[in-house]
């Protein structure tokens, strides 16, 4: 058997034939620039099986999409009274804005969390789907990103509302709530969102081949937010410990939303040039693990 | 009835009567260019399907690391569940596909739909496809029928635009009690579940329908109304492939037949015939004389 192309699909025209050829292959990727075409024309289908999955998650929940905020709140609360309170450093000086750091680093941690642990599940849950459908797989990890962002956003002003409460009670704090370089803010999320859709790729190829991926994963991204800078400041690892924080693909992109949210300035070059990184290695490593796999998915699931 | 030989190699197998057209379409772009004739739906060369399944009873971490220690494999079982099978297809074919379980009937249809890689061979398609090999396909039963509609016609192709403008003509053939159409579909009955489904595919409008036991949806009355439908289609020349147990929709449906065994065609031609000589091998369990070693 030659490992040839699988297969495309292509129309020359409004009116010519749309002809699809499928022949074998092996672990080899898709013609890329079909591919990516089918992609971007099914991207309503993932972007509504999203916005149903919410839908049916929520529906019988009394408090309903509230829970998108109070969880996340909920959560940071927890690690802020475990981090300060019990350890006995909580103080007026520090203590707003040690919350402030936690409330954030927990929502964009857990935003790339849930884009990685979801679209890891996304294709073992689409057995039915795989079976059945020809479209590009991409989309379910894809869609899986669409959800997790659409539960990230409202948490946004949430931390706003914290910080605005805070401060009127201890308005000595210095945590920046209009500052010019929250402009970088969009950029630092579309970093982590990218590298965890990546990553989301390769783990969910994994989970197709070994399916306790998914289960492993909710104790690694736990070891994982410890081992990132959300529950401690970036300043906390000095000299060649500051390695730990670009080897972690969440790294730079945690590091600055500190350095942003919480101390009020820009990314340090290293931060930046750390997420393009990662966003090149885990999406050029994602999208070639998943796309030389995804046929041979229909036999796996 | 033409029965293939019995050492399997049947050569290409041209369904219809009409004599192939010398109009060619050149598919360029792979590695080798291909020309497909203009009258064909499906082209199948040389197709062979196999695929590994795990035949490990205890797929227990256990398990492997003992495994490993003792240097053994994953014990494997190859299954070629299509094999060598070539077939031209015409438009406008309603093909119906026989054959007991495991014969690689659903296998071959998923290859055609292009879910499922050719091992060896190749499938070239010329027209758009809708597949409904499964009921309910994309849908989520705490979801409303309605909101079903859209993630059942997202899930087959359709844009969002097309589904809303369709939406209400779904709801309308499926035909479910008053209100039903905006309840979960948890809490349907399952006929009334397989008649949304079959409401959304049969709403698409392809040029190539591959329908796997679909028929056999919802109540009498629906099934009367999903065979009005199929000849509805089968009258805008759509080519259709059928697999079904349901014989008695085989003979009246289709114009053609294919026995499927063992991953090989056994037989093809007049629907009634093959149905005829099928029902044969299901009640007495020999096949045709001449392929009895298959």
């Amino acid at each position: 058997m030659s490992a040839q192309e699988s297969s495309t699909s292509r129309k020359k025209s409004a009116t010519a034939p749309l002809i699809q050829v499928f022949e074998p292959h092996k672990a080899k990727t898709p013609p890329l620039i079909p591919y990516f075409t089918e992609f971007w024309n099914r991207r309503s289908f993932a972007l509504e099986l999203a916005r149903f999955a919410d839908k049916a998650e929520y529906l019988e929940s009394k408090l309903g999409k509230a829970w998108l905020i109070l969880n996340p709140l909920f959560l940071s609360l927890v690690y802020f009274l475990l981090v300060t309170v019990l350890r006995g450093g909580a103080n007026s000086k520090t203590g707003l804005s040690t919350l402030a750091h936690i409330l954030i680093g927990i929502f964009m941690f857990y935003f790339a969390q849930n884009i990685i642990s979801d679209g890891a599940q996304s294709i073992t849950a689409g057995g039915r789907l795989i079976l059945n459908q020809a479209f590009p797989r991409a989309l379910l990890p894809f869609s899986s990103s669409v959800r997790a962002f659409g539960q990230f956003w409202p948490t946004i002003p949430t931390y706003f509302a914290v910080v605005l409460i805070g401060k009127i009670f201890y308005p000595k704090t210095h945590i920046p709530l209009a500052d010019w370089n929250y402009l970088w803010a969009p950029l630092i999320i579309a970093a982590l969102a990218l590298t965890a859709f990546g990553l989301s790729l390769i783990f969910a190829v994994m989970n197709v081949y070994f399916r306790d991926t998914s289960k492993l994963l909710t104790y690694t991204t736990r070891i994982w937010l410890y081992g990132s800078p959300v529950l401690w400041k970036p300043e906390m690892l000095h000299g060649w410990h500051r390695i730990f924080i670009y080897l972690n693909p969440l790294g730079p992109a945690l590091a600055a939303t500190y350095h942003v949210w919480i101390d009020g300035v820009s990314p340090s070059v290293a931060e930046l040039v750390g997420m393009a990184a990662w966003i090149i290695l885990s999406l050029s490593m994602g999208t070639y693990f998943f796309t030389s796999r995804e046929r041979d998915f229909a036999v796996r699931v | 009835m033409i029965l293939t030989p019995a050492d399997g190699d049947h050569g290409v197998i041209r369904l219809g009567t009409k004599p192939p057209s010398t109009t060619m379409i050149p598919v360029k772009g792979y590695k080798q260019d291909f020309l497909l004739p203009d009258d064909l739906a499906i082209r199948i060369e040389d197709l062979s399907i196999t695929y590994k399944i795990n035949v490990d009873t205890k797929k227990t971490l256990k398990n492997a690391v003992m495994r490993a220690s003792k240097g053994e494999k994953v014990r494997m079982r190859q299954v070629e569940a299509v094999k060598k099978v070539s077939l031209d297809i015409p438009h406008g074919s309603v093909v119906g596909i026989v054959g007991a379980n495991g014969a690689g009937k659903s296998t071959i249809m998923r290859a055609i739909a292009g879910i499922m890689p050719p091992t060896t061979g190749r499938i070239m398609v010329n027209g758009k496809i809708s597949t409904l090999l499964a009921l309910g396909v994309g849908f989520n039963p705490s979801l409303s029928g309605r909101d079903n509609i859209i993630l059942g016609g997202l899930a087959a192709g359709l844009t969002r635009d097309e589904i809303d403008s369709k939406t209400d003509e779904i709801a309308a053939f499926a035909d479910l009690p008053d209100g039903f159409i905006d309840m979960p579909v948890r809490t349907y009955s399952s006929g009334m579940y397989g008649r949304v489904a079959f409401a959304v595919s049969v709403s698409m409008t392809p040029d190539i329908l591959l329908l796997d036991e679909a028929l056999s949806a919802g109540d009498a009355a629906f099934k009367e109304k999903s065979f009005l439908r199929m000849r509805e289609l089968v009258k805008e020349a759509r080519t259709i492939l059928i697999v079904s147990h349901a014989l008695a929709t085989i003979s009246d449906l289709c114009d053609t037949a294919i026995w499927m065994h063992k991953g090989r065609i056994l037989a093809y031609g007049e629907p009634a015939k093959i149905v005829e000589e099928y029902l044969k091998f299901l009640e007495v369990g020999t096949l045709p004389s001449n392929l009895e070693d298959m």
